[in-house]
């Protein structure tokens, strides 16, 4: 830990090395701009939001997993670099957290979660990282947080292409095109993106490698608008993903390790927008699909499979009833398929109703109130609510405040699951309440959040849950947990002579446990912290990146040695502008991650990479 | 600050040790986990299976003993535990892997891990072990027993035999299995000669299990009984359980006695001329001469997932697959709990280390 500060401190007085992320303060867009899920910012007052532009996300393009890990308080838990990969927010369960697609829910019919490491990001605009209950909004599962994955169409005169190759170690390739070209009237972008890698690296302290932990994956994105009229616009959403993965394995013995995942996930999207004075509405229709074969040995053509099929329709009308008062009503229809090769083709279906007043005072106060109702052909759920509200407090300086009812339905393995499902599962709930101050300036941003959240009914796998089915690993809704926390983060830009220094932190502080048992939850830290440092003189850009995670334990009794330790990883990097010009931009970077070739542990017994190198060439023409 | 000073101390200390005495050895110090009791972890999800020594006097357990004096884990799930006069085999199932360590310090000595797929218990004869492996949980017909040289602590060769070899034990050069039938049901007993490596198969109940001789050299094999499931996994029948008596002349079985319908023991333990088994929230005891079962239980126990009997006292471990488990000790004179202690997660196998 000492040698990191050491650094920082260092990169701090001599003004050294350091960093280029330094976008997110100010927001250039000038242009017409069209997002799917317009109503996002609005639906967060009162809430904690972090937005990562595309140059953080290309800045991390290695996974999702690290991305989020660089670049947020949230806790993953990668079964070694590459394999199976879950996040936390604010010391909730991994089904708690929520990935929103252009709007829609995208976590898996069959186990409630989304892999962060069976998803890419890099042909998204951004990503909108909101602590706090969503459900209102997104459903099931938006309980801890909800993280947006978002693209943008921009109506005005433009002709971009922009290629990105990278090459690290570990035989590490990726490479990706955009195009995007827009007239006032129509729009069109259009991304592709390999990525592979044998991600063979040596485990430090053992003579073994991450044997059997190579990837590849293909992704390719449409997304076209055209302007019906003045008041209407017509968006349609396409990605394809498709991936190979290898799950390496775990000592004493990583050798054995030969499973190999294969997903294929499509998503179509169409959004047709109105608006005309006062009334505003969206239709939406949907079409998900999700496709796993898994085979527990690569070497034999046998595999398993599981499948689901979703099909939304979401219609969102508001009206402005008077200057600051605006009423919104958002019905949805959703029904699922979803089967494996060990649980037959259940439909799920699902009409939800969700009323939300908002009101915007001109002295700077608003709020929102907001309902929803489910109807769900497997269970009852609860009538939810939520309240959120900001105010200024003291010139630069802004509260804010929120209070919600958020659910997630059991998945399908828990209820389907041969010999171990349960039928009798009802959602869990979670309350919870939270409110923070936040201070802008032009080059600063500070915030700090405080929050509780207390979840009933948590559906959890206990041995011999069911008392007619003795010894057998069965899902109840058993356990009570609160958590309560508190995070800081703040951004502060220097300028002096030529240089920007940019200072990134964040640092969040959890004690969640179980209500019943007085113990800390499993996989939960109690510290996490990371930042990033950024320094940019002419043509030069440098950054570093720390990250610090916190002690987990991993037995419910909180017994130390079966603990995984607290590490902290740092990387460097440097980018070079090799020329830039009106109509063409040429940029050259070097990264190292892990910089001080760190032992360090995610998931029991499976080490992540040492200290490795990538190179990238980033050209826009 | 502290560091410097400590090593100025020890630099201190050593010279005074060298000078007055050459064999000051204290740094090496090995922990002695002899006269007390092992029991194995098997471990769960995230958490590595364990071995917990317990002193002799039932006095504070050390946890995680292999973890503590080799820096390492054993993954899951740790199934078995064997002896030599001076190592122990730990067998640990999911990782393939037998772990020979000193048998008293808890030192490593080797790994096993080429030639065994799923081993799950092991019995020493002179300088050979012997490891029942499942194979590939897919594959029904490549189970096997692994002859291991215990001077190379390598696999030399694998003997096949049916599906699902469970306890090993060895008497007179012959090797006797329960095949309890891995992820499915089998209702065997295969006998290996040693020597020729020809294997005779005994049919008893559906899972045998556990399974020891008598002083008269009659062996007794406890089957579990299977649940029959459809094809939702939902239940029509079950088999019965039982307890064979095997003559190991002739290999035949002299007498059964079979449990109830849907009654599914568990946990066979012998003590001299008494035999004892877990059923529902008790444990039972009958003599090896018996021909039928008990009426009464002996104790009331809950549900325990590993027993062992030892002068007179039940050790039984109550297990829990996400915190430490209880091993509970009773007295069976008086029929009393004398003594609640913590070891490992999941935990299931009781050695005595005399």
């Amino acid at each position: 830990m000492m040698k990191q500060i050491t650094v920082i401190v260092f990169c701090l007085l001599a003004g050294q090395v350091c960093m280029a992320q330094n976008d997110s303060l100010v927001n250039p867009l000038g242009e017409v701009v069209v997002v799917a899920d317009s109503y996002n910012k609005e639906n967060s007052i009162g809430y904690k939001v972090q937005r990562l532009n595309d140059s953080v996300l290309l800045a991390n393009q290695k996974s999702f997993t690290e991305l989020l890990r660089y670049n947020t308080t949230i806790y993953l838990r990668e079964y070694g670099a590459g394999g199976t990969s879950t996040a936390r927010f604010r010391g909730t369960s991994a089904s708690n957290t929520s990935v929103v697609w252009n709007g829609i829910n995208i976590n898996s019919v069959n186990n409630g979660q989304t892999g962060f490491n069976s998803l890419s990001v890099n042909l998204l605009d951004n990503i909108v990282i909101r602590s706090g209950g969503g459900s209102i909004k997104y459903g099931s599962g938006a309980v801890g947080g909800t993280i947006h994955l978002n693209n943008t169409l921009s109506f005005e005169n433009h002709f971009s292409n922009q290629i990105i190759s990278g090459v690290g170690s570990y035989q590490t390739f990726q490479n990706l095109y955009k195009l995007s070209y827009g007239t006032p009237n129509f729009t069109i972008k259009f991304g592709a993106e390999m990525n592979q890698s044998n991600n063979d690296y040596p485990w430090l302290g053992t003579s073994f490698d991450n044997e059997n932990g190579a990837y590849e994956n293909v992704n390719f994105n449409l997304y076209a608008g055209l302007k019906v009229s003045n008041a209407s616009t017509l968006s349609l959403y396409l990605s394809t993903y498709e991936a190979t993965r290898h799950f390496s394995g775990e000592l004493p013995n990583p050798s054995l390790a030969k499973e190999k995942y294969k997903d294929f996930n499509q998503r179509g999207l169409l959004v047709y927008t109105y608006r005309f004075g006062k009334l505003k509405q969206d239709l939406k229709a949907a079409y998900l699909t999700q496709e796993y074969n898994y085979y527990a040995d690569k070497n034999v053509d046998n595999f398993d499979y599981g499948a689901s099929k979703t099909y939304l329709l979401n219609y969102d009308l508001s009206y402005k009833l008077t200057s600051t008062i605006k009423l919104e009503s958002l019905s949805e229809y959703t029904s699922v398929f979803g089967e494996t090769n060990k649980i037959q083709e259940h439909n799920r279906r699902q009409f939800s109703q969700s009323l939300i007043l908002t009101q915007d005072f001109s002295n700077d106060i608003s709020y929102n109130i907001k309902v929803r109702k489910d109807f769900n052909s497997d269970y009852e759920i609860p009538l939810i609510a939520a309240f959120g509200i900001e105010f200024p407090i003291l010139g630069a300086i802004r509260g804010r405040m929120n209070a919600s009812k958020n659910y997630r339905v059991p998945s399908y393995n828990d209820l389907y699951w041969p010999g171990q499902g349960n039928a009798e599962l009802i959602p869990e709930t979670a309350k919870q309440l939270s409110t923070g101050v936040i201070l802008t300036t032009k080059q600063t941003v500070v915030e700090m959040d405080l929050y509780i959240i207390h979840t009933q009914d948590k559906i959890s796998w206990v041995p011999g849950g069911d008392p007619e089915r003795p010894g057998v690993w069965v899902p109840i809704n058993i356990d009570a947990v609160k958590n309560k926390g508190i995070e800081f983060s703040g951004q502060q830009q220097f300028y002096f002579n030529k240089s920007t220094i940019d200072v990134k932190a964040s640092y969040a502080y959890v004690l969640a446990k179980d209500v019943a048992t007085d113990k800390f939850l499993i996989f939960t830290p109690k510290h996490s912290f990371n930042t990033n440092l950024g320094w940019s003189y002419k043509r030069w850009e440098s950054f570093y990146q720390f990250v610090y995670t916190g002690k987990v334990y991993t037995s419910e009794d909180n017994i130390d040695l079966f603990s995984i330790s607290s590490f902290d990883v740092s990387n460097i990097g440097v980018n070079y502008i090799v020329f830039s010009k009106k109509t063409a931009q040429l940029q050259m970077g070097l990264k190292v991650n892990n910089l001080y070739n760190e032992v360090y542990q995610t998931s029991a017994r499976r080490p992540m990479p040492n200290r490795n190198f990538n190179i990238q060439i980033n050209y826009k023409f | 600050m502290t560091i410097n000073k400590f090593a100025i101390l020890s630099i201190a200390l050593s010279t005074f040790f060298i000078s007055c005495n050459d064999d000051s050895d204290t740094m090496d110090l090995e922990s002695d986990y002899s006269n007390g009791i092992l029991i194995t972890g098997e471990g769960s999800g995230a958490i590595t299976g364990s071995i917990t020594f317990v002193p002799q006097d039932l006095s504070t357990p050390s946890q995680l003993i292999y973890k503590t004096e080799n820096d390492s884990e054993l993954g899951t799930h740790l199934q078995s535990m064997a002896f030599s006069d001076t190592r122990a085999y730990i067998s640990v199932d999911n990782q393939h892997t037998i772990t020979v360590v000193d048998r008293y310090s808890f030192k490593e000595i080797a790994k096993i891990n080429s030639q065994l797929e799923h081993p799950r218990y092991m019995t020493v004869v002179g300088t050979k072990g012997y490891s029942t492996n499942w194979g590939s949980t897919a594959v029904d017909t490549d189970d096997f027993i692994a002859v291991i040289d215990l001077n190379s602590n390598t696999v030399e060769k694998t003997i096949s035999v049916g599906l699902g070899p469970e306890r090993i034990i060895a008497r007179d050069g012959k090797l006797y299995i329960s095949h309890k039938g891995a992820f499915d049901v089998n209702n065997i007993v295969s006998v290996i000669d040693i020597e020729t490596e020809a294997v005779v198969e005994i049919t008893v109940g559906d899972k045998p299990d556990e399974l020891f001789f008598d002083a008269n050299g009659n062996l007794f094999v406890l089957s579990e009984g299977a649940v029959e499931y459809d094809s939702n996994w939902n239940v029509i029948g079950n088999t019965l359980g039982s307890i064979a008596k095997i003559n190991s002349q002739t290999n035949t079985v002299m007498t059964t006695i079979n449990f109830g319908d849907e009654e599914h023991p568990s946990l066979l333990e012998i003590d001299g001329d008494n035999l004892y088994y877990f059923l529902n929230t008790e444990v039972y005891t009958l003599k090896t001469s018996d021909t039928s079962l008990p009426t009464t239980p002996l104790i009331e126990t809950g549900g325990i997932y590993g027993m062992a009997i030892r002068d007179n006292q039940l050790y039984s471990i109550v297990a829990s697959f996400s915190t430490l488990s209880d091993l509970n000790v009773y007295d069976l004179s008086s029929k009393s709990l004398i003594e609640t202690l913590e070891v490992g997660v999941a935990a299931s196998k009781i050695y005595f280390n005399d």
